[in-house]
């Protein structure tokens, strides 16, 4: 047991001391007098840092972590009675199979309400202030260790968890950022790579090449690029295309030259940044190749437009795409129970029933997003028809993990972020 | 005293009914008390605000006694001399040719429905504004089908004109992202221009005449010096919008050379988790920036009006 991060913080004490009457005359003479000489002066000024940080507790493949359990923060007993409803499911937009919250509700005899959020920072923000109630979120896995030392989510009883045990990729039933998967359980996986046409591209052009990444910078398509517009994706693929084995440990010099090359790319093929190129873009033919998360390509089949042939679509993830010599990404989302869920038990029941197969599969029909589930593996997919052979390498088997050349992705500190959101607003501000 | 004409009344203006009157206001008061000066409080808090060690994300500092200005004084050099000043100069040409080709195509449209429409003229207005009772976002993803590689307009130019290498409209062309601006907002510049052309008095273009004025110069010295503030007044409405839009160039271009400041602001506070004060602080100095046309407006009207009361 130990004590919660949160517990060495409060507001008050973290402020800098107490202000006397002659720092409160400084700080005027900062803001009223010296503003005409700011951008001289303030050039010099170090980026905005975080002060003091929180230990968390960030696995890797290579060195997985068990996050802490506080004494302020159990897990609930064992054969308890469920509550009743309405449970409340805080999730991503388009993130569920509409069919699935009907047969939840069957089967756990209870109301189901979902809200939906655009990004993690807003569902962040949201939960942290306290000002929003839900049972059930879904988390990246990369946000676990931050949830676990904010004490947003509360540890899980595997009792109540039979499926979990049962159906789910043991690698993710014991994963390297939640050893035991003692707070939370994995939802979907996925991961980073290359969408494009193949009546748009050359497949030579992508495939079989030692840096598959370069596809990106290749004049010939110029004006059919894009990247996801999530500069954490997009910074990484440039650091990996770049020979950067870990892009979370760049140097200064490594990301800057990391923004050299998107600008590079904006002259060179007037690269586009986009969050629905993948599944939209690619299908309506605004993009030959654009950056994509492997689950949305799978999607792309609704987007498909009638007068073209759904069958153009290919993805490749580098990580394991034939002699390629760079790393590709893969991540996986889960979920959790908040910590402040006033129905634990039920939002147990509703995650062993999200982890049973034949949901897990209504749910992948929808979302395109694959779960870790055992029986569902790629030739199941594709040989029953829930996924297109040609479409395999965007399916994830569980020694995905372990390949030498997947780079699992992480959260990333406030200083290392303020230098990655520099390179992003170098190439988003038009170079 | 003055005199309540209806009722034959007197009200006392500086008696006791005067609260009644300032009551009108408390509407008004609490309105901007609680939508404009409390969230541009909490929105300065955050720029001038901490980091939460654990979230990584900026806290606002409701206590001015703490304020740290490093953030908001780093995003104004960045604004002047940095990256983001490119963005800014690009948001600010955006808005100006935007608006300049609003007041170019909005003028002579209300000035026809004002002025020389006849009994038609409600059914003018009404078609103008037609279009506008569909959603500004449905309407510009409708623009997102109709330029589309494959979208309407790439086939009329290849099948009417034969072009055989239609441009990619929504690859990051400037042009694309103005039109989406003027075709977004005009209808909020014809409409207050609308109103001042129709009430300028016809006797006064009349006695215009009849000194001698030419039609075309009672225009330039009579109707365009009498609706200039209805110019100003639409120019303000549409330029405020404008210069925080960032769902024009993100429906209509994906190219980082089209990126205005409001997709800016929406970057550091929907992708970046410790960045929010960064983005806090754009947003005043965007404020300040916006204000200070608006007082220019306020200025140019206090001074119409004193000079039209002489």
């Amino acid at each position: 047991m130990a004590f919660h991060p949160r517990e060495n913080w409060n507001p008050a004490t973290h402020r800098r001391q107490v202000f006397t009457r002659r720092d409160f005359l400084q700080r005027a003479a900062i803001l009223g007098i010296a503003i005409p000489a700011l951008p001289g002066f303030l050039a010099a000024c170090a980026r905005r840092d975080a002060g003091e940080t929180a230990d968390l507790a960030i696995g890797t493949p290579q060195s997985p972590v068990q996050q802490p359990l506080f004494e302020d923060n159990p897990a609930i007993e064992s054969g308890l009675s469920p509550e009743t409803g309405p449970l409340l499911l805080y999730n991503w937009e388009d993130y569920m199979n509409a069919a699935i919250i009907p047969l939840a509700e069957a089967a756990l005899g209870v109301e189901i309400r979902e809200t939906t959020f655009l990004n993690e920072e807003q569902a962040l923000a949201r939960l942290s202030s306290g000002e929003v109630q839900f049972d059930v979120w879904f988390p990246t896995s990369q946000r676990i260790p931050v949830a676990v030392a904010a004490g947003l989510i509360q540890p899980i009883n595997h009792d109540y968890l039979p499926n979990l045990g049962a159906n789910v990729w043991p690698q993710l039933v014991d994963p390297y950022y939640d050893l035991g998967s003692r707070y939370s359980v994995p939802y979907v996986t996925y991961t980073s790579g290359v969408g494009y046409r193949i009546d748009l591209v050359d497949a030579a052009d992508v495939e079989g090449k030692s840096n598959p990444w370069d596809i990106f910078w290749n004049p010939k398509y110029k004006g059919n690029i894009g990247v996801l517009d999530s500069f954490t994706d997009t910074i990484a693929l440039v650091l990996l295309r770049n020979g950067v084995t870990d892009p979370f440990l760049a140097t200064e010099a490594e990301l800057i030259a990391a923004g050299d090359s998107l600008v590079e790319a904006l002259d060179l093929v007037e690269l586009q940044y986009s969050i629905d190129g993948s599944y939209s873009g690619i299908p309506e033919g605004r993009f030959g190749i654009h950056h994509a998360w492997s689950g949305d390509l799978v999607n792309s089949a609704y987007y498909w437009p009638d007068n073209v042939d759904l069958g153009t679509a290919r993805y490749l993830w580098p990580a394991k795409s034939a002699g390629s010599t760079v790393r590709g990404p893969i991540s996986s989302d889960t979920m959790a129970v908040l910590k402040g869920s006033e129905r634990p038990v039920l939002a147990h029941m509703f995650l062993d029933f999200m982890l049973d197969e034949a949901n897990a599969l209504t749910n992948f029909e929808y979302v395109g997003y694959q779960p870790p589930q055992i029986n569902l593996t790629p030739e199941y997919l594709i040989g029953e028809g829930w996924a297109a052979d040609y479409l395999e390498p965007a399916l994830v088997v569980p020694e995905d993990f372990e390949l030498d050349t997947a780079w699992v992705q992480g959260p990333l500190d406030a200083p290392t972020e303020g230098l990655w959101s520099d390179q992003w607003t170098r190439f988003t501000s038009g170079g | 005293m003055p005199t309540n004409l209806a009722s034959g009344a007197e009200y006392d203006t500086v008696g006791q009914k005067r609260w009644v009157w300032r009551g009108f206001a408390l509407p008004g008061v609490v309105w901007l008390a609680l939508l404009f000066l409390v969230p541009f409080y909490a929105i300065f808090a955050v720029a001038m605000g901490q980091l939460d060690p654990i979230l990584q994300r900026a806290t606002p500092e409701w206590n001015p006694f703490y304020w740290d200005p490093t953030v908001f004084a780093e995003a104004f050099a960045d604004l002047f001399g940095g990256q983001l000043g490119v963005i800014a100069l690009r948001t600010i040409g955006y808005v100006f040719l935007a608006s300049a080709v609003c007041v170019l195509i909005g003028y002579p449209v209300a000035y026809f429905v004002s002025r020389k429409a006849g009994r038609w003229r409600w059914l003018w207005l009404m078609l103008i504004l037609a279009p506008f009772w569909i959603n500004y976002l449905m309407r510009m993803m409708s623009w997102v089908n109709l330029l589309s590689p494959d979208g309407q307009v790439n086939s009329l130019l290849l099948n009417l004109f034969d072009v055989t290498d239609p441009p990619s409209w929504l690859a990051g062309q400037h042009l694309v992202v103005i039109f989406g601006l003027i075709y977004g907002y005009i209808p909020f510049f014809i409409l207050p221009l609308f109103a001042a052309l129709d009430r300028i008095d016809n006797a006064t273009l009349e006695a215009s005449r009849d000194l001698g004025a030419s039609n075309a110069q009672t225009f330039w010295r009579v109707t365009l010096p009498l609706s200039r503030n209805g110019v100003m007044g639409g120019l303000v409405i549409i330029m405020l919008p404008m210069f925080g839009d960032y769902y024009t160039p993100n429906l209509l271009s994906g190219s980082p050379r089209t990126r205005m400041l409001g997709n800016t602001i929406d970057q550091f506070f929907n992708q970046t988790t410790s960045q929010g004060a960064v983005g806090a602080a754009l947003t005043i100095i965007l404020m300040l920036f916006v204000s200070g046309l608006m007082v220019y407006y306020l200025r140019s009207i206090n001074r119409a009006t004193a000079e039209a009361r002489r």
